[in-house]
């Protein structure tokens, strides 16, 4: 659906990479969040920076617009955010968006760590500006690191912020290797959060199976959880690679795993024929959709799937 | 103020500390038992890769604070996990009675690579009189925010039905070319809590600067005497602090009322660098306590206490 590198206007901050995609919607078109990269530096490494794309909202198949420059600086000389924004998640607050973010730092003993960062948008989700230099979501007495993955949302009178949180890095050749988890904090006003504390999705592959982007919609009197999972090592293949699960909940607390419901599996070939990640599930005029992501998480941007059918 | 030296109480290289730690007893903190006192301090071992990986141990005095009894046995913690807080270091330790138990608040170090270290407070607690202390979970109890971005250390609790806990927090990070990678500035703040585990923060500094806006304060120590509250911290140039003589650590010293609003007054800490020896060129890391009567202060000296740690007393 959409590929950054396809675009060869692009400037260089988007050479590549199109992950985590989540959606605004405005009248006339659907603003779609995502990260992308510029080309790896001399150590291979890479820089995530949030961008959008502007789909048409009547044909989602359609780029209307794209951002000129990323939506936010990255953090300074050792800050939480200094080496990458992924991903981010956004929520509108009367005339402002709010958006809580991934911030990168890089380590030495293992190669990186996640915070959750939060900034305010005043033009419409174009540009933001953090609220303060530091994370507003960090680690734990008891979720000691990697807290990344944001995704927020209103229900009543409570933000939830659903994310995920690191357990445990396994030594692995070449480099560390995070377990991750799928957690929950409940907040009244966005800044101060209560952690629920307890991992809430219950693994399937292995004991160190890692879950990522816990998408929460609520549709015909339940929640639903569209998220990805896969094995902690060995994951770049087809064999163990992410695929999208899914969870349903009446009271957001305990959550019923039924992957079977998922409704979408890998396709016999192309772009989402080895991995499907990171799925974003939107209701638009009357459709449910899904944004999710292909081979490579994202290197080749994401993709668009219509439900038949109905949540439930 | 008026503090009289009485010198070095206890230099690292005149014991066989576990580990093969050799140099540095670093910010020594108290705990006083019946008829002991036994003070944490850290010292550093080098890891595979030549780093120093400071450790927490301990040293038993007689309670006139003149003798040695013994030395900790091993390490109290442990080293922190693969990619946590405080897996490069504990530097340094609080300890505070509460409830029976004692509760270790740690600075846990871990290494970046942008900027040398991240800072964090970690809570760990003791069931055998401060011998060894279990972490309560393997991530900080006090991380950054998003006001006090990074650096996130040196914790002080006084109880007083309320939890009152002094610390610091980082302001900036910067390259400066007199130092091996970029240099860092940092403030004392103070937080309060209901159970000395869930901590309200402001984000504001509480002990206004002396050497301007670059000025960085560490390791402040809170006590009551005469009706007033004291503080004692150390204060340095953010830069040229290591070997420059007028640029390293110093005492500074601030007073109040309600442990809210501070008057810093450096004039009169009552104490400052001597003219000669291991206390002449720089004095940090201070730690104030009360035994039997008699107030202690317990401070390092230059090198940031590689040769230990002295004591001085309180004259009233």
């Amino acid at each position: 659906m959409f590929d950054p590198a396809r675009i060869e206007t692009r400037p260089d901050w988007m050479r590549e990479f199109a992950q985590a995609p989540a959606t605004l919607l405005f009248d006339r078109f659907v603003r779609v969040y995502f990260s992308c990269r510029p080309g790896a530096d001399a150590n291979g490494q890479y820089i995530s920076r949030a961008a959008y794309v502007d789909l048409n909202r009547a044909n989602l198949m359609e780029v209307v617009g794209l951002s000129a420059e990323p939506v936010m600086p990255l953090g300074g000389l050792g800050a939480f955010d200094e080496f990458g924004t992924y991903p981010t998640s956004v929520i509108r607050e009367g005339d402002t968006i709010r958006a809580y973010y991934g911030g990168w730092t890089r380590c030495s003993s293992v190669p990186f760590d996640v915070a959750i960062g939060y900034a305010i948008s005043r033009d419409q989700g174009v540009t933001f500006e953090k609220q303060g230099t530091g994370p507003v979501f960090g680690a734990g007495l008891h979720e000691p690191f990697v807290i990344s993955g944001p995704k927020i949302r209103k229900f009543g009178d409570y933000y939830f912020l659903w994310y995920i949180a690191g357990s445990k890095w396994i030594p692995a050749e070449g480099r560390a290797e995070p377990v991750y988890r799928i957690r929950m904090a409940t907040s009244a006003d966005g800044l101060n959060w209560t952690r629920h504390g307890r991992e809430l999705i219950p693994t399937r592959l292995e004991a160190d199976e890692c879950q990522a982007s816990p998408d929460v919609i609520f549709a015909n009197g339940q929640y639903h959880m569209f998220f990805c999972y896969r094995y902690s090592l060995g994951y770049r293949g087809r064999d163990k690679g992410y695929r999208i699960g899914y969870a349903s909940s009446t009271d957001l607390v305990s959550w019923t795993r039924d992957d079977a419901k998922a409704g979408i599996e890998v396709s016999g070939e192309g772009w989402d024929s080895e991995m499907i990640s990171y799925p974003h599930v939107f209701e638009l005029d009357g459709q449910t959709y899904m944004f999710y992501l292909g081979n490579g998480v994202g290197r080749h941007g994401f993709g668009l799937a219509q439900l038949d059918g109905v949540l439930a | 103020m008026k503090w009289t030296k009485r010198g070095l109480l206890f230099k690292p290289q005149d014991y066989a500390l576990p580990n093969g730690c050799t140099d540095f007893a670093q910010s020594p903190q108290a705990l006083v038992f019946e008829d002991f006192v036994r003070i944490y301090f850290s010292t550093r071992s080098r890891d595979a890769g030549g780093q120093f990986v400071s450790h927490i141990m301990f040293v038993d005095v007689d309670k006139s604070l003149r003798t040695v009894l013994g030395i900790s046995p091993l390490p109290v913690m442990s080293q922190g996990g693969l990619g946590c807080f405080d897996e490069h270091g504990i530097f340094p330790i609080h300890v505070v009675r509460h409830d029976g138990v004692i509760r270790a608040y740690t600075c846990g170090w871990s290494r970046r690579m942008s900027v040398p270290v991240e800072t964090a407070i970690g809570l760990a607690v003791s069931h055998d009189d401060g011998l060894t202390f279990d972490r309560v979970g393997p991530g900080p109890v006090m991380g950054p925010t998003p006001h006090e971005p990074f650096l996130v250390g040196d914790p002080f609790v006084v109880v007083r039905g309320v939890w009152h806990m002094w610390y610091i927090f980082g302001t900036s990070w910067m390259d400066s070319p007199s130092e091996p990678g970029p240099a860092r500035v940092y403030k004392i703040a103070h937080a309060t809590s209901a159970d000395g585990v869930a901590w309200q923060r402001d984000g504001l500094t509480i002990v206004p600067d002396a050497l301007g806006t670059d000025e960085c304060q560490a390791l402040p120590t809170v006590f009551e005497c005469e009706g007033a509250w004291h503080m004692y911290f150390c204060y340095r140039q953010a830069t040229d602090f290591r070997t420059n003589r007028q640029r390293g650590y110093r005492l500074g010293y601030a007073w109040s009322h309600d442990l809210s609003t501070w008057t810093r007054d450096d004039a009169m800490a009552g104490i400052d660098v001597s003219a000669a020896g291991w206390d002449a060129e720089m004095l940090c890391y201070p730690h104030v306590f009360w035994c039997d009567g008699q107030a202690y202060l317990l401070y390092n000296g230059n090198a940031f206490g590689r040769d230990g740690f002295g004591v001085a007393v309180l004259e009233r």
